[in-house]
């Protein structure tokens, strides 16, 4: 019981995502960052107040931590499917591994 | 980009870059930001008088008092990048050796706050108007010391008539009086939010002016008159920096 929970803590820590997910979690920290900068520097202007400038960068910046950092079930959703091991591998003496020109079995 | 620690620090990274991206384009819009500033700086009094530096000081030098009347609109100044500008009344005076550069000492300063600026005490305090007593009852003290103009909607407007200087200077010779030649000159630095230090700008830079006015006549030193009078004292105002460096 302790084992799945802790399993389950790594899992969550880890965060693993597929490659698609990697793909689109770059695209979305990458655009929503810039568009929080320009985003600050706007608010920040318009009420001529640099706090806001401030406030809304950091705003901005840890919904982006949110959004892309936990492994969200959205990047996980195209799973790498392994090429299932062909039959005459489950032998053991099926291998055709050299080293140093002498064969490994 | 595969595990959460992974895009913490890719994210961290990212968001470094655009911070300072920001804090560049933010520095750099102050440029963009008119500015005419105008000041009217005359010299109302001035007295020499024979001083010690210190009290234990066996060496007598000669002082020169300053009094001067500053009318000025510092306000175009603080655009929404601007922390606080300090402003400061410089008495210029050529030296004794004329191929040397002119003498320069400060004789009033004052560090005017932007409205954001959280409060100091060093911060300047505009006299307010003269209180007016009314029923010969003692006026509070929220009513006598009258607006600080520092704190009103648009700071940097400074209106002083016949005010004191901060300090008294003399000269690294310690004769100061009989000098001719001299003048007064208001000058400032703006301390932004973010970017960098600047000074008055000695000639149009786009669409920051230059400072219209801000200089007095050309006045001299007088004679050093024989005992010094009582109203010779330096004034600093309500502020806490009281002329010793913070």
């Amino acid at each position: 019981m302790a084992e799945e929970a802790l399993d389950y803590v790594r899992d969550l820590v880890e965060g693993q995502i597929d490659f698609e997910g990697q793909r689109l979690s770059e695209l979305i920290y990458t655009v929503l960052l810039s568009l929080v900068g320009v985003v600050a520097f706007v608010t920040g202007y318009i009420t001529q107040n640099v706090y806001n400038t401030l406030y809304v960068g950091l705003a901005g910046t840890a919904l982006t931590f949110v959004v892309v950092v936990p492994a969200w079930p959205i990047f996980n959703k195209h799973p790498q499917r392994w090429i299932a091991a062909p039959h005459k591998y489950s032998s053991s003496s099926g291998f055709n591994v050299e080293v140093d020109g002498k064969k490994v079995t | 980009m595969h595990s959460a620690l992974n895009r913490v620090q890719n994210v961290f990274g990212y968001f470094t870059t655009v911070a300072s991206v920001v804090a560049a384009v933010i520095a750099l819009s102050s440029f963009t930001q008119p500015q005419a500033p105008s000041a009217s700086l005359k010299l109302r009094n001035i007295q020499v008088a024979k001083g010690r530096p210190h009290y234990y000081s066996s060496k007598r030098e000669e002082y020169a008092h300053v009094r001067f009347d500053l009318d000025t609109d510092l306000s175009s100044i603080f655009n929404w990048n601007t922390k606080q500008v300090f402003a400061y009344i410089v008495a210029t005076y050529p030296s004794n050796d004329p191929t040397e550069p002119p003498t320069q000492a400060i004789i009033w300063d004052a560090i005017l706050p932007s409205l954001l600026e959280p409060w100091h005490e060093n911060q300047y305090i505009h006299p307010g108007p003269p209180p007016t007593p009314r029923n010969g009852k003692r006026s509070s003290r929220s009513s006598n010391s009258g607006p600080t103009y520092s704190r009103t909607k648009r700071p940097g407007i400074l209106k002083l008539s016949n005010q004191k200087p901060k300090y008294q200077i003399t000269d690294h010779t310690g004769l100061i009086a009989n000098r001719g030649n001299a003048t007064l000159e208001l000058e400032w630095s703006v301390q932004p939010w973010v970017g960098m230090l600047t000074w008055k700008p000695r000639r149009d830079l786009g669409v920051w002016k230059k400072l219209k006015g801000g200089v007095s006549k050309t006045f001299s030193f007088p004679e050093v008159i024989g005992k010094k009078p009582a109203d010779m004292n330096t004034v600093k105002g309500g502020e806490r920096n009281r002329g010793k460096p913070a």
